[in-house]
């Protein structure tokens, strides 16, 4: 009973832990699913999104002080929210971009897409040096989602709940988009047979351009969401891109559920190790990783696409 | 409908086995520019020819360690400016090279060799990890060239990774526990956690650490292992909660204590245990708001130490370096630029630069405590070629004279008083004879 209640926080900070992992996933999914591409920009441009929400949460705007002054007396709440909305819409305009200058390797060696996304990568992070520095840098947050909470003699983090609530949110937006709205099914059936979606009238250039932008946004958002945790740094990406990858291989490339899954499998490990066995916690992602898929290569759910879910 | 379409889409197999393969074979971002295979066509010139002196800036510029990368190399340039503005030394001007060491070890050996071999460096400066540190000395003991490490402060650095060509300038764990520990026991409690960066660093510190705790009737609870460029402590924190030290020393560094300092504050765990940091290099608490630097920690220098020609120093880095983000010298910053401005004073003592006459200047070099801006006379210890120097302890400054002013420092420990006695033992330096001749 005593090692149950001692457990108990740990399972909760895995579910919390886990359910970020699948949001930093959600985007990387969506691309993969329906455009077969492996986009290693993802860390990237998930660090991006920190760094336009650090921008419109708290410019530096050294040339006029007049504004920045007045617009820095908005609530930290407005501009939070501003950040929240509006970073993920200018980096998913951004993505749009870079799927243009990917359309080229469509069809080819998947090298030359993931050569692409790699140089992109690297461009985008060294952009954000020059841009904002190497600097580690904070974006300020609402009081009412900061500080801390007790919940019986453990203090946790607000913040936390707060953000593992965003990410339920943004997976049920998401699943409602690709379950319930027509163009949710369009992404599907491109998804499950691009060939005939093309035959049928719809644009696919248009279709994949509108993915590709909303897989990015998603990195956005979760690089916003992640943004008070794991500070704002210009190499920031590489804690994300990993895991993304390992979450969609883990609960099956394309299947929503299984980034959901997987995400929250990961999440669990590395909670759990980091109480009882801190020195694995890294590593026990990538343990739980070959488990599953020596024993099932496909993944969790990798007889189904996503968007066949 | 553009015909791109029409080609064969790759199998979903062959296109995760791509990304895998190009994750993993890159090491992501991580990937360090091409440097290599390199010819090892080594053409040593002639000093006689006046050429200039080539000296090689092995400074992290990404990475967990890349803010006080940064720091050291304006340190190491600030000292070579000097000595260039005097006209150089021996004759010849000072060129100074830098390539991003990116806190990974494999880099620094690779930039080390390239450094060595293709640019001709006749000295290597910088370091703060102390596995790049490591990998550095190995190539610079290859061949003969002095490196010194400028801020890698693992007791194995100047103990069993210790190498005739490597100098460590930086106070050691060891020297830090030595200043903090006792007087933490006294004051806080017996019960202690101790939070380890999983590196040579942390685990040589949090070593150093447990010993002196257990050797003051203190005790261990529980290590904690904290893999490098861990982002998120929940489990740890949670975990602390549950264990009740009354102290929680840490070993942790760069970009990883900044995260670490955010999330106690964020759970006001900073209120209910003490906490001790072995070691608080500038670049990493800089910027961040008050409330996050707490606990008592160890530096060795501080911008406001009321000592003669300190406020001259600050003055000269802020004329060299005016805007930076970090507007006032620390540590970092001292250590880069004392280590540069020894090597080049031991250059000129010396008349060469030829690597052994150079070290034996460097072995046993006593350094006056005036001359380095601390409290305390400090030396280049000739069995291990650690700097002893001063150590200070410090807390956040609840009064601070202005802005930058954020340190509180509490007491400065004598060189003498918290040696590191077990890196004698732990050293072996190669003979000169096994030391390569070298001489560019």
């Amino acid at each position: 009973m005593d090692f149950l209640a001692q457990l108990l926080p740990h399972v909760v900070n895995g579910v919390s832990l886990g359910l970020l992992f699948a949001l930093i996933a959600l985007g990387f999914m969506l691309i993969v699913g329906v455009m077969e591409t492996i986009n290693l920009a993802h860390g990237s441009l998930f660090a991006l999104g920190m760094y336009v929400a650090l921008f419109i949460a708290a410019p530096q705007l050294g040339m006029f002080p007049e504004l920045q002054a007045s617009y820095m007396a908005l609530p930290v709440s407005l501009r939070y929210l501003l950040a929240l909305l509006l970073a993920p819409v200018f980096v998913g305009i951004f993505g749009m971009g870079l799927e243009l200058c990917m359309r080229r390797t469509y069809g080819r060696d998947p090298l030359y897409g993931l050569l692409l996304t790699f140089g992109a990568a690297l461009v985008i992070e060294e952009g954000i040096r020059l841009v904002w520095g190497s600097s580690e840098k904070q974006i300020p947050l609402p009081e009412a989602i900061s500080g801390a909470v007790l919940l019986g003699d453990l203090i946790y983090s607000r913040y936390r709940f707060f953000a593992s609530g965003f990410a339920v949110l943004m997976i049920f937006v998401l699943w409602l988009f690709l379950q319930k709205t027509p163009y949710g099914a369009i992404i599907k059936a491109g998804a499950h047979d691009s060939e005939m979606v093309r035959a049928l009238g719809i644009n696919l250039s248009r279709l994949r351009l509108f993915v590709f932008g909303l897989g990015v946004a998603l990195a956005a958002i979760a690089g916003v969401v992640l943004a008070p945790i794991w500070g704002v740094r210009p190499h920031v990406g590489v804690d994300a891109v990993v895991p993304a990858f390992l979450i969609i291989v883990l609960g099956g490339v394309g299947s929503l559920w299984g980034a959901v899954i997987a995400g929250l499998m990961v999440g669990m490990v590395v909670g759990l190790t980091g109480a009882y066995a801190s020195e694995w916690s890294l590593m026990s992602m990538y343990l739980l990783f070959i488990a599953v898929v020596t024993f099932r290569s496909r993944g969790l759910f990798g007889k189904k696409s996503v968007l066949d879910a | 409908m553009s015909d791109h379409n029409d080609r064969s889409t790759p199998s979903r197999r062959a296109l995760l086995k791509g990304g895998g393969l190009a994750l993993a074979g890159a090491g992501l971002y991580g990937v360090a520019p091409f440097m290599g295979p390199w010819k090892h066509n080594r053409v040593w010139a002639q000093t006689a020819q006046k050429k200039p002196l080539v000296i090689g800036l092995t400074m992290d510029a990404s990475g967990q360690y890349a803010a006080s990368g940064g720091e050291e190399r304006l340190g190491a340039m600030m000292a070579i400016k000097e000595f260039n503005d005097k006209g150089g030394v021996l004759g010849r001007r000072i060129e100074a090279i830098h390539i991003d060491t990116e806190t990974t070890p494999a880099t620094g050996s690779r930039v080390a060799e390239r450094m060595i071999t293709r640019n001709e460096a006749s000295f290597l400066i910088g370091a703060v990890h102390s596995g790049v540190a490591n990998a550095i000395s190995q190539v610079a003991q290859k061949y003969g060239t002095i490196f010194l490490n400028t801020n890698s402060s693992s007791p194995t650095e100047a103990g069993k990774d210790c190498h005739r060509v490597k100098f460590v300038w930086d106070g050691n764990g060891t020297n830090f526990s030595n200043a903090t520990v006792k007087n933490a026991i006294a004051a806080s409690g017996r019960n202690w956690v101790l939070l380890t960066n999983d590196y040579v660093w942390g685990h040589t510190t949090s070593k150093a650490t447990r010993a002196i705790v257990e050797a003051n009737g203190g005790k261990i609870v529980d290590e904690l292992l904290v893999p490098q460029n861990t982002r998120d402590f929940s489990s740890y924190l949670l975990k602390l909660q549950q264990l009740k030290p009354n102290v929680v020393a840490t070993a942790v560094g760069g970009d990883d204590i900044k995260a670490l300092r955010q999330q106690v504050v964020q759970l006001k765990l900073n209120q209910s245990m003490a906490w001790i940091n072995n070691q608080q290099d500038w670049p990493d608490v800089y910027g961040l708001g008050p409330e996050t630097i707490f606990g008592v920690f160890g530096t060795t220098w501080y911008y406001r130490l009321d000592l003669p020609g300190v406020k001259e120093f600050v003055a000269a880095y802020q004329k060299q370096f005016p805007g930076m983000a970090i507007r006032v010298p620390g540590n970092v910053y001292h250590n880069g630029y004392m280590a540069t401005r020894e090597l080049l004073r031991c250059v000129e003592e010396a008349g060469t630069t030829q690597n052994i006459a150079v070290i034996k200047k460097l072995e046993g070099r006593q350094m006056k405590a005036v001359d380095r801006l601390q409290h305390h006379d400090a030396w280049m210890d000739p069995l291990t070629h650690q700097c002893q120097q001063t150590i200070y302890m410090a807390r956040y400054n609840d009064a601070p004279a202005e802005k930058d002013d954020i340190f509180k420092i509490l007491t400065q420990a004598d060189p003498k008083d918290v040696q590191d006695k077990d890196a004698g033992a732990a050293c072996k330096l190669e003979s000169y004879e096994a030391t390569p001749s070298y001489e560019v």
